[in-house]
């Protein structure tokens, strides 16, 4: 007897990527040799160094997960649904290091290796998980010929009242950052945009063979075998980033992880963290970074709001803000275009001039390989329930390190 | 040929040697020169000159140079009454600038034009949708000088008060600026300025005042301007100038532009100025789409040139186009010329200036190119209409194509009566050749046929059948280069035989019949040269004409160079 | 580990605010001569909301920062909390204009850290102000308001800056060898400097960092010239184990696959290197045989 896999729905290898959100799977009988009957029983059972990943399993939509789960699969063909999801606390530490496995009795009769692939703390990747990280970032600069100036270009002067000081700066940030996630995965699928945890002291960080060191003047300094060593944006190569602080202590005078999530349980309290933490840690150093029109310069920027992103979904999670249709859980109160529930968001909605910017770089939003949404042309309501919280369809296929989904 | 500038030493009109400015370019003797302009009534027209981006006085200046200067000009412009040549380089900072200073500039001086209209409003509240953000002071004491106190003007209050003066004919755009208008509790001194604006211009419902038809904007100056050139002033393209395109293909000016019409934009990659390069690129790829709606895309090539073919290496100019959704394919190329930009920026006229082979400045512009490579349209300076330009490319394509022999005026008929006229003497020869008395009793039958016995003396006149020959070869001749010129051989294939048939039939007695084959390809051939398949005949286009702002404004009527 | 649990669902009671002032109280401390200096900078911590919020604020923060008298702590607090604010563009749009006036008066201040602060934000901005003051100072040292390297620095912000010429006589003549570092990363945006950036990475009596900044300017200008000079620095084996790493990473990251694939002699070369003495040298020779599949 033979089986087919599916996580999320497909037999595609940039499909075998799951979080702690369920992943919709199927499994169908491809050859029925040796079974009697109608149907078989399969069991599902997963296989993972200590280290690496792990998955559970569950029938439906509802009920606790487990390490196994036997499903009774017609050798007709016919596919059966089942949920597998990344066991919390478990996140992959290397492309494929967990195997589904599916036996019949004691034959396996199917496997598909997968990755839990977790956005995790910047401070605490191994060198392997930096490495992939760092040479897709590089490879997605490409010394400034690459596709990463589309999300240079996405963040200006120009265009920064689509995306601050208003409500939606946490939805347009959440999309703009799983966009570039997307793309880096595009170049390689097992790498996850890690977060800045800038409420501690984060020294594996600022190294040369990380995001970089910086000499007295601001000049960051990347070891020679570092390929951000080639980054450049505007045409100018290198990064200037100048901290105010020790790199081995957390920056002074920002909102600790619980004093911003204590901000408030309405949204609109929350959003407040736009100043203090998020606008304070772009301002702790000197450089591309403190200011709105040269942010998206330093690579840095993307590791900063995804802490900002993972903070946001905290708070969310703590406090089941994820229904776009209860109140405490957005703002809908802006008179600004692209701040709105409803409001398609720009560049990836395309729309130009006006009170929109003249030019929408970079197209649609990237197609995600293991979620389809937020979809191409997200709505600022589409990018809250990005766990399916809700509705299972609205997972995005990301998640951290230390937000559970349930 | 333009001249490069005098610091120029490399053929590409860039790599200039480093260095500071020499004396008689300096920045002060700029601003006195300005000044002198501005004070003399007779030479006040020479300013907009100034504002030419390609004016050897930018030559080799950084990009803040050339805004302390072009300001400086503005401002000169401001203080007495801006003519009409100056008006398009005003209008062109509010609809593309995004520097504060010039465009501070530029709507302090509109305020001198000689009368306020509808016409400009839109300008102005396009240009405070763009600035609003990103307002700073501005001083406009002496050359340039920076604000470091917020109490003076600012683009904003320029724009404003440049609103204010337009009064009732900006109500067109009221709505625009009441949802610009600050709201929130903090910005009370913001706010009246915009009330102020608002009261001046008038209530919404209230009529409008009826255009003044003395005062109305200058012809051509609009949405877009373009200019269709005249033809006696068209330069012979530059068929040898080498480009590579965005796959990094070799190819030349001839093999791009010839055969087709071509929409062509200039850009380059470093641009800073989101509502230049990377708008008109992106506009480019609008024209491709409405290129393909039209069915016309199969018709029509379009081409995007980089300013900084320097750094615009191949991958660049891909990655810049795709980004903005341009087509790229074998007849949609982004371009670097690989000798530099020398030539194309003399050939074309470009405003661009550079220092080293960096662009310091440039203007939005977009050419329609004929399907001999030669210039038939110019969009210039401010934000052209992809549809106007997709109508103008529509146009060259239905334009008659040039006569292959002088014309012949048989009578005083429209272009389809010249162009019929100009087949008869080549069906005529092709004729007279094949009936060619072979012998005296031959001109014995024809004579007596025709009653005409009195023409002994033509007998044995062998000059007329070289003469007749030699029409043929004429004929022959012209039906080429018609070929090359409308891309379609055919015709030119069909004669070449029925030459051949020709003289085949007074060359080899037996193939004497082969005369009537050569009459018919002959004057078959001559008549699809003429009027071809399938080709609807429009009318000749738009009059030739220049705008005053363009006569005012050329190289030839501006000041020497510095 | 123990699966947190299930988050509720139902809106909690309002969390008590995470800030124990007010912005009122927040200002009113900032201001304060009496506090200490690290209450006031906590104070002013919290206020980028407030900043933009009144005429007031906005004066008391501008006067805060452009005030020579005050504690440098305070003023650099003040202009932290303002540049926080103006993340928030629209909102900040009634104190731009106020703020850029206040930064340009502080640009000449006699603290060199608010002159190295505020020049930076002027020429991220591309303030035309700033860049004249850098260049000038560049030109005339007695001018200069920051040292030349960080000048340099800073007019790389703008490639339009005009300052390729002042970084072509600083790389021939440097004052010292920061500023040669740093002209050398300003021009690697000069087209026409490729023939100089050639001549840095194969000079090894050059410093290793510029060389670096050599080859990352030659990938930028004329990437099939740095992919043979890469090629011909790893079978050199005289060179230098930095310069060897640098030239196997960019051989790795922008190398065309099927030339180096094809290329015997270059893989059994970084072959070797994958057992070579130096841990740099043998960490990129192993990036190298990991992308090219050796």
């Amino acid at each position: 007897m033979n089986v087919e896999l599916q996580i999320n729905n497909s037999t595609a290898p940039g499909a075998r990527y799951v979080s702690w959100a369920p992943s919709p799977c199927r499994i169908r009988v491809t050859n029925p040799a040796g079974a009697t009957g109608t149907t078989a029983t399969i069991r599902l059972t997963s296989v993972s160094a200590a280290s690496a990943g792990a998955v559970s399993f569950r029938r439906g939509t509802t009920g606790a997960f487990a390490t196994s789960l036997s499903l009774t699969v017609p050798v007709n063909g016919a596919s059966v649904p089942f949920f597998v999801a990344g066991r919390f606390g478990r996140p992959s530490i290397n492309d494929g290091d967990v195997t589904i496995e599916a036996r019949f009795g004691t034959a396996l009769v199917g496997s598909v290796r997968v990755m839990v692939r977790i956005r995790k703390n910047a401070n605490a990747l191994t060198p392997g998980e930096r490495d992939r990280f760092v040479a897709a970032f590089a490879r997605l600069n490409n010394q400034g010929a690459g596709r990463f100036v589309d999300f240079r270009d996405m963040h200006t002067q120009v265009s920064s009242p689509q995306a601050h000081g208003a409500p939606g700066f946490l939805p347009w940030h959440r999309a703009y950052l799983l966009d570039l996630e997307r793309e880096l995965q595009a170049i390689d699928r097992s790498v996850a945009l890690p977060y800045w945890r800038f409420d501690q002291a984060s020294p594996n960080i600022f190294t040369r063979d990380f995001m970089g060191v910086s000499d007295a003047l601001g000049t960051v300094q990347f070891s020679s075998g570092n390929p951000l060593q080639f980054w450049r944006t505007d045409g100018v190569a290198g990064i200037n980033r100048r901290p105010f602080f020790p790199t081995n202590t957390a920056p002074p005078g920002l909102l600790t992880e619980a004093q911003t999530l204590a901000l408030g349980s309405l949204f609109r309290q929350f959003e407040t963290m736009e100043g203090n933490p998020h606008g304070s840690a772009h301002t702790s150093f000197g450089g591309s970074i403190s200011s709105v029109p040269t942010a998206a310069k330093d690579p840095l920027f993307f590791l900063l709001h995804a802490n900002v992103d993972r903070l946001w979904a905290k708070w969310q999670r703590q406090l089941g803000r994820f229904d776009p249709t209860v109140a405490a859980s957005y703002d809908n109160s802006s008179t600004r275009v692209g701040h709105r529930l409803a409001d398609t968001m720009w560049p990836w909605n395309g729309v130009t001039g006006g009170t929109r910017p003249p030019t929408a770089p970079g197209g649609t939003l990237a197609a995600g390989t293991n979620a389809s949404a937020p979809g191409p042309s997200p709505r600022v309501a589409d990018c809250l329930d990005f766990q399916g919280s809700i509705l299972p369809l609205s997972r995005m296929g990301f998640d951290y390190d230390d937000v559970p989904f349930a | 040929m333009r001249n490069a500038s005098s610091t120029s030493t490399a053929p590409d009109g860039g790599g200039s040697v480093p260095g500071p400015p020499a004396a008689a370019r300096s920045e002060e003797a700029f601003a006195a020169r300005v000044d002198a302009l501005a004070g003399d009534p007779g030479r006040r027209g020479e300013l907009a000159a100034l504002l030419r981006e390609d004016h050897p006085a930018y030559d080799q200046l950084g990009t803040a140079t050339t805004v302390r200067m072009r300001g400086w000009v503005l401002l000169a412009l401001a203080r007495g009454e801006l003519s009409d040549s100056a008006l398009i380089f005003v209008l062109e900072e509010l609809d593309t600038g995004t520097d504060a200073y010039l465009v501070a500039a530029a709507a302090r001086a509109l305020r001198s034009y000689r009368a306020p209209g509808p016409e400009l409003a839109p300008f102005l509240a396009r240009a405070l949708e763009h600035v609003r953000f990103r307002d700073e002071p501005v001083c406009f004491d002496g050359y340039g000088e920076y604000a470091v106190s917020g109490a003076g003007t600012s683009p904003v209050r320029e724009l404003l008060a440049t609103l204010a003066w337009l009064g009732p004919h900006a109500r067109g755009v009221r709505a625009e600026l009441e949802a610009m208008c600050p709201t929130g509790a903090f910005s009370r001194k913001q706010r009246a300025e915009w009330t102020r604006t608002l009261d001046a211009i008038g209530g919404a419902g209230e009529d409008e005042p009826a255009e003044d038809a003395c005062c109305a904007l200058p012809e051509g100056i609009g949405r877009t301007v373009w200019r269709a050139l005249d033809p006696r002033r068209v330069r012979e393209p530059p068929w040898e100038v080498a480009f590579q395109d965005h796959a990094g293909a070799p190819v030349t000016f001839r093999e791009l532009f010839e055969g087709k019409p071509t929409v062509v934009v200039f850009f380059y990659t470093r641009c800073d100025n989101p509502l230049k390069c990377s708008l008109t690129v992106t506009k480019l790829a609008r024209v491709q789409a409405l290129l393909e709606e039209r069915g016309l895309a199969d018709a029509v090539n379009t081409a995007a040139i980089t300013y900084d073919p320097a750094f615009d290496l191949p991958e660049r100019l891909r990655g810049y186009g795709e980004a903005r959704g341009v087509r790229l394919d074998g007849r949609n190329r982004m371009l670097r010329a690989v000798d530099g930009i020398g030539t194309l920026r003399a050939h074309f006229d470009l405003g661009v200036n550079f220092t080293g082979s960096l662009v310091n400045r440039h203007r939005v512009e977009a050419y329609v190119l004929d399907a001999r490579g030669r210039v038939a349209a110019l969009f210039e300076r401010l934000h052209w209409d992809e549809h106007e330009v997709v109508e103008r490319v529509a146009e060259v394509l239905e334009e008659p194509r040039e006569p292959a022999a002088p014309p012949v005026r048989l009578a005083a008929a429209g272009s389809g009566g010249r162009r019929a006229a100009s087949t008869v003497p080549g069906a005529l020869a092709a004729v007279a050749l094949a009936l060619f008395p072979k012998c005296p009793m031959c001109w014995a039958a024809y004579l007596s046929m025709l009653g005409i016995a009195g023409l002994e003396p033509l007998t044995h006149a062998s000059w007329v059948l070289a003469v007749l020959a030699a029409a043929l070869v004429v004929n022959l001749g012209s039906v080429w280069l018609r070929g090359r010129a409308t891309g379609s051989m055919a015709a030119f294939y069909v004669v070449g035989i029925g030459a051949i048939a020709l003289a085949a039939s007074r060359l080899v007695p037996a193939w004497a019949d082969a005369s009537w084959v050569g009459i018919a390809l002959t004057t078959g051939g001559t008549l699809l040269s003429t009027f071809g398949f399938g080709r609807r005949r429009g009318a000749a286009p738009g009059a030739w004409r220049r705008r005053a702002h363009d006569r005012a404004a050329s190289p030839e009527a501006s000041a020497a160079p510095a | 580990m123990t699966p947190k649990k299930k988050a509720a669902r139902e809106p909690a009671a309002e969390a008590k605010p995470a800030r124990k002032r007010t912005g009122k109280q927040s200002m009113t401390l900032a201001k304060s001569a009496k506090a200490s200096v690290e209450d006031r900078v906590a104070a002013i911590a919290e206020l980028p909301r407030e900043v933009c919020g009144s005429d007031a604020n906005l004066e008391a923060v501008l006067a805060l920062l452009s005030d020579a008298s005050q504690p440098l702590d305070v003023r650099l607090a003040a202009l932290q909390a303002l540049q926080a604010a103006s993340f928030s563009v629209v909102a900040f749009e009634p104190c731009r204009g106020a703020y850029t006036a206040t930064l340009r008066k502080v640009a000449t201040d006699p603290d060199p850290e608010l002159r190295q602060r505020v020049l930076g934000i002027l020429m991220r901005e591309k303030d035309g102000f700033a860049q004249k003051k850098l260049l000038d100072g560049l030109r005339d040292p007695k001018k200069a308001l920051l040292p030349p390297e960080k000048a340099l620095q800073l007019l790389s912000y703008d490639v339009h800056s005009d300052a390729y010429p002042v970084a072509r006589e600083i790389v021939a003549d440097p004052p010292n060898p920061t500023a040669r570092r740093e002209a050398l990363r300003l021009l690697a945006a000069d087209a026409d400097s490729a023939p100089l950036f050639a001549k840095v990475l194969r000079d090894k009596d050059e410093l290793a960092e510029n060389r670096q900044i050599a080859a990352a300017a030659l990938q930028s200008l004329r990437p099939e010239a740095l992919q043979e000079h890469a090629r011909e620095i790893v079978f050199d084996a005289s060179e230098y184990p930095e310069i060897q790493a640098t030239s196997l990473t960019a051989l790795t990251q922008f190398g065309d696959a099927e030339a180096v694939l094809g290329d015997d002699a270059l893989m059994k070369r970084v072959d070797t290197m994958s057992g070579g003495a130096s841990i740099k040298v043998k960490q990129s020779a192993k990036r190298f045989l990991n992308k090219y599949g050796a």
